[in-house]
């Protein structure tokens, strides 16, 4: 693989480096690192010892593997704090999360997947799992068909068109129904997943609106399926979903017109 | 609640006919395990799930043992079903539902027979998982429960083909199934909560296929541990 015309074509080879090391829990010699990559030794070896003065990778003293350096939560973080939806969620989702005593979440389209940018545990002091960073392909969740729904046209379409793939047998992965889907979800201001991308798990989402009342995240409440969807989705959990999606819409500047939703 | 370890000294004919005696002994040894090794399962779910699944499954297949005691008379069957409506009852989160689907596909396989052979057990335990599947539309590969059930039905299969006993038949099954859990460390998950940790969850043995390697191997002992 080489680096497109005009790019660098070191950065980008530096880059599959941490790319490599960001997989699984491999701690990676040079050796490993340059068969993976199909490097020179010499070369990534180079590009380790760079990485390293910068504090993105780390040689392990024992063993002489790399792996991922300090540096790359301190960016990871730095993405998280200039995320405008998410620092002005935090509250919001917060209260939510309290007053519903279910897990909160926020995501934004990423391609074709949700990238979950903001997570509250539902707070019952069980263990749970971070979803922070977690990317979700967006037909499956409620998070992505919220805001899939609000899209343009021709994004709308082009992520109808895509490759739609199933993660539980409830996945939703006919254009068609997807498509009669969104549209309700338009007419009802909030979106629901039941199960569709992991068994015995529910989700109520309802889009956030900027300035020229274009979809720019989601915000939804996740948790287990009898208690979110008894039969018809639990009203309290919609209408605090709703009223928090309209005041995070607000505060990111759309007109009271565009923050749609009812 | 009664969770009786089974006698060594029981093991008296290998041909292993199934009978109520035979599921209640299966599931008093799946419920002993899974509360045995709760930590265990609950420190591989923390690696990449919720840290649930040990806590999870104790708690559903406790209320599964209660169930089958409460249902004197019961055929192997409906004792199946009945397990299986506890544990989507019970167990929740993922688990619980696949689980019990799997179950109640099983426990409708058997029908209303009082005693079965092994070619009904590999198709009940067939059944199983083609109820699993359905749910989850998990493939082998996806690092889920299915790495460890569809290698222990092949198994069976093989075993039952070339003439092997029932008990035979199952402790491959069980052998098959942990080494199918085994197998799930170097997957990336591509189905349920572990997916959405992506090339993270390579390295993690799978919670959900190491208790079907214990649901198997209590399977075998149940069989074994019967006199016909």
């Amino acid at each position: 693989m080489t680096a497109d015309k005009g790019t660098v074509q070191s950065v980008d080879r530096a880059l599959r480096i941490l790319r490599a090391l960001a997989a699984g829990t491999s701690r990676l010699g040079v050796t490993e690192l340059s068969e993976r990559l199909g490097l020179a030794k010499g070369t990534v070896h180079g590009l380790l010892r760079t990485l390293e003065r910068q504090e993105f990778v780390e040689q392990d003293a024992e063993t002489g593997k790399y792996r991922l350096g300090p540096a790359t939560l301190q960016l990871g973080n730095a993405f998280l704090d200039n995320h405008v939806l998410r620092a002005r969620s935090l509250l919001w989702a917060d209260s939510l999360a309290g007053q519903l005593n279910e897990a909160v979440r926020i995501g934004v389209l990423n391609g074709s997947s949700v990238l979950i940018v903001h997570h509250v545990f539902r707070p019952d002091n069980s263990v749970q799992i971070l979803e922070v960073g977690a990317s979700i392909p967006w037909h499956a969740c409620a998070l992505g068909k919220a805001i899939v729904a609000f899209a343009d046209q021709s994004q709308r379409s082009a992520l109808l068109e895509s490759t739609l793939e199933r993660l539980t047998g409830r996945t939703m992965t006919d254009p068609a129904a997807l498509k009669r889907a969104l549209d309700r979800i338009v007419r009802s201001g909030v979106a629901t997943g039941n199960q569709e991308a992991i068994i015995g798990e529910a989700e109520i989402a309802a889009p956030v609106f900027d300035h020229r009342a274009a979809p720019v995240g989601a915000v939804g409440v996740a948790g287990p399926v009898e208690r979110l969807l008894p039969g018809t989705p639990d009203e309290t959990i919609v209408a605090a979903v709703k009223h928090v999606a309209r005041s995070l819409s607000r505060e990111m500047g759309a007109g009271r017109v565009s923050a749609r939703g009812g | 609640m009664s969770k009786p370890r089974l006698h060594q000294a029981a093991t008296q004919d290998g041909s292993g006919v199934l009978r109520a005696a035979t599921v209640r002994s299966w599931i008093n040894e799946m419920a002993r395990e899974v509360s045995e090794r709760r930590d265990y399962l609950t420190q591989l779910d923390a690696a990449i799930g919720d840290a649930d699944h040990g806590v999870n499954m104790d708690r559903g297949f406790t209320a599964a043992v209660e169930a089958l005691d409460a249902l004197p008379g019961a055929g192997p069957g409906k004792l199946l079903r009945i397990a299986g409506d506890t544990l989507i009852l019970r167990v929740g989160g993922a688990a619980g539902p696949l689980y019990g689907s799997g179950f109640r596909a099983a426990g409708a396989s058997l029908g209303a027979a009082r005693s079965v052979d092994g070619e009904a057990l590999l198709l009940a335990v067939r059944s199983g998982l083609a109820a699993i599947q359905q749910l989850g539309a998990a493939v082998e590969g996806d690092k889920t429960i299915v790495d460890a059930w569809a290698p222990a039905i092949a198994a069976l299969e093989r075993e039952l083909r070339s003439g092997g006993s029932t008990a035979d038949a199952c402790d491959r099954a069980a052998l098959a199934a942990a080494d199918g859990a085994h197998m799930t460390v170097p997957m990336q998950a591509r189905k349920g909560r572990a997916s959405y940790l992506g090339p993270r969850s390579v390295g993690h043995q799978d919670p959900g296929a190491t208790s079907t390697a214990m649901l198997f191997a209590a399977l075998a002992r149940a069989v074994r541990g019967l006199p016909t």
